[in-house]
């Protein structure tokens, strides 16, 4: 953590200069989108890279992620794994559940 | 009693207790927004219609963005200033980041209304015609003069209530209506009570769970509604949405629309979609249609000689899908450097257009198949984008309102500790940052891919 007024003045400063990084990637985001690449998943791929990326910035510097007390870590570890886990949760409807009970046949 | 640890750290932590718990809010959080997240894959990977890309205004979506990447910026140098203890600075920095929630509200409200009076028609033949209702969009059902009402001795899901439902719909003054016993009575609560009390009574003697009462209005009735407020309608019959029939005359079931767009992606032959009937857009608009099309598809070939047209989406959306933008045809001359100078004037007659500069269509009701504005209830995408954007937008509210409440309430702690507010401020910060964090993932899925 930034206590001491120098060190304060030092993260003003990288506070500033992460926020024009940001501005700018936002730029960027918006550019490639309009750029036709081979299939649309390649533009989405690259649109969610870049957006990650933003993301990390500001989680590491603006939320100070990157020195942050252990106990932290920990609690965001959990928090991943679930949020990663919610994002597959879509597979389950490519197959119909009702078909392996045998809803259909008994309602024949 | 003091809570402990709001400035020093706890031992076993090494936190001040405020930012654990922010922590384990914001994991929360990511828990809330995940699943609606995992919403939009879903919704997105089972989407059986053109998922709309670059749909939504850009431009205003752009500018939000950069709006809360500043206000991230400031909420951090208000706690810097703060810890300097430059107090007059911490202040600013602290109100502009308010200033920056109201504004990013602001142009979401625009965004949000726009949405609102824009329809989407969809065709009996799976046309699309995007658009504004100039008259809103109602029937008209006049000549009636015999009301038949169903009254349900027990509890059912339709049961004539004329007072909220057939009464606000009737045009102009409410006359009196005529009993079967030739009574004459003004419809309300009690007159119909007592009605409904008889019909019962005589439906009871013969052994039936049903009564109807037949009324006969005085002078001759016309009804205007929009089709959401009525059951259904025939040319001669309309029944209410309590059961209620009414004989009359079909007067007026037809839309007006101010066409600005014709989306054909889901018509098998684009060239014989509805939309091109002469009573509808006709001829010269199909030419335009087809000029725009062709040139794209030119374009497309030269571009990437490799790739299969039918798979790019945004290829897809440019050729057929016509954006209209004037009132009559433009003269089709689609090639060469003439195309860029028209497209420029076409993006300059933007601000007429919104004084209603476009072809209006006057629809036929059974060339109807289905129409909304652009809510929810139009397609699952406006329903993940409202939902995702409104939450996200509650979100920025009440950061808004945490954070004032450290610019304008706590005056006292800012002077008799001020260590204490810096961490305040610092836990503020740190949602602050979870909703800008979000946003960056929701302006280009929503928006942009």
């Amino acid at each position: 953590m930034a206590d001491s007024p120098e060190e304060i003045y030092k993260s003003i400063k990288k506070i500033k200069l992460i926020g024009w990084v940001l501005a700018v990637f936002t730029v960027i985001t918006v550019g490639l989108s309009y750029v036709e690449l081979p299939t649309h998943s390649l533009n989405m791929l690259v649109g969610m890279i870049v957006a990650a990326f933003k993301a990390a910035l500001v989680a590491l510097i603006f939320m100070h992620l990157n020195h942050e007390a252990k106990l932290i870590y920990k609690i965001l570890a959990f928090t991943a794994a679930f949020a990663i886990a919610l994002f597959f949760l879509f597979v389950f409807s490519a197959s119909d559940p009702l078909v392996f009970s045998g809803f259909y046949e008994s309602n024949q | 009693m003091d809570i402990p640890y709001t400035v020093t750290a706890r031992p076993d932590t090494g936190l001040y207790n405020a930012k654990v718990g922010i922590w384990l809010f914001l994991a929360s959080e990511v828990m809330l927004f995940g699943g609606l997240f995992s919403s939009y894959i879903f919704l997105r990977v089972g989407a059986d219609y053109h998922w709309p890309v670059h749909e939504l205004d850009v431009r205003l979506g752009f500018i939000n963005t950069l709006v809360l990447i500043f206000s991230s910026v400031t909420v951090l140098l208000a706690w810097a200033n703060l810890k300097l203890r430059k107090i007059g600075k911490f202040k600013l920095y602290l109100f502009l980041t308010i200033l920056c929630a109201g504004a990013f509200m602001g142009i979401k409200s625009i965004e949000y209304k726009s949405k609102f009076s824009h329809y989407a028609v969809k065709l009996t033949d799976g046309t699309f015609l995007t658009g504004h209702l100039p008259h809103g969009y109602e029937i008209k059902f006049g000549d009636v003069t015999n009301l038949t009402l169903t009254v349900q001795s027990q509890t059912a899901a339709i049961d004539a209530d004329p007072v909220s439902y057939v009464l606000p719909l009737i045009q102009g003054e409410v006359p009196k209506f005529k009993t079967e016993s030739g009574e004459e009575i003004t419809l309300d609560k009690d007159s119909f009570a007592k009605l409904r009390a008889d019909a019962l009574a005589k439906a009871k003697e013969s052994g039936k769970n049903s009564g109807t009462i037949k009324l006969t209005s005085v002078a001759p009735l016309t009804f205007q509604a929009k089709p959401t407020k009525i059951l259904g309608y025939a040319a001669t019959a309309l029944t209410f949405r309590d059961g209620t029939v009414a004989e009359g005359k079909l007067l007026d079931d037809k839309m007006t629309l101010e066409v600005d767009g014709v989306d054909t992606r889901s018509v098998p032959d684009s060239e014989k979609s509805l939309a091109w009937s002469s009573q509808y857009l006709g001829e010269s608009w199909k030419k335009a249609f087809i000029a725009t099309r062709d040139h794209a598809q030119a374009e497309f070939k030269e571009k990437y000689p490799n790739r299969d047209p039918q798979k790019s989406a945004t290829h897809q959306k440019e050729a057929f899908y016509l954006k209209i933008k004037s009132a009559t045809p433009p003269a089709a001359e689609p090639h060469g450097e003439d195309h860029k100078a028209e497209a420029k004037a076409e993006e300059h007659g933007d601000a007429h257009a919104a004084h209603g500069h476009h072809p209006e269509v006057v629809l036929e009701k059974k060339d109807i198949a289905f129409y909304s504005n652009y809510t929810p209830k139009l397609n699952t995408y406006y329903a993940i984008y409202f939902t995702l954007t409104g939450l996200h937008g509650l979100h920025v509210v009440a950061g808004a309102l945490v954070l004032g409440y450290f610019l304008f309430f706590d005056g006292k702690m800012l002077r008799n500790d001020p260590e204490r507010l810096a961490n305040r401020v610092e836990v503020g910060g740190l949602f602050w940052h979870f909703v800008d964090l979000v946003w960056i993932f929701l302006f280009p899925l929503l928006y942009l891919l």
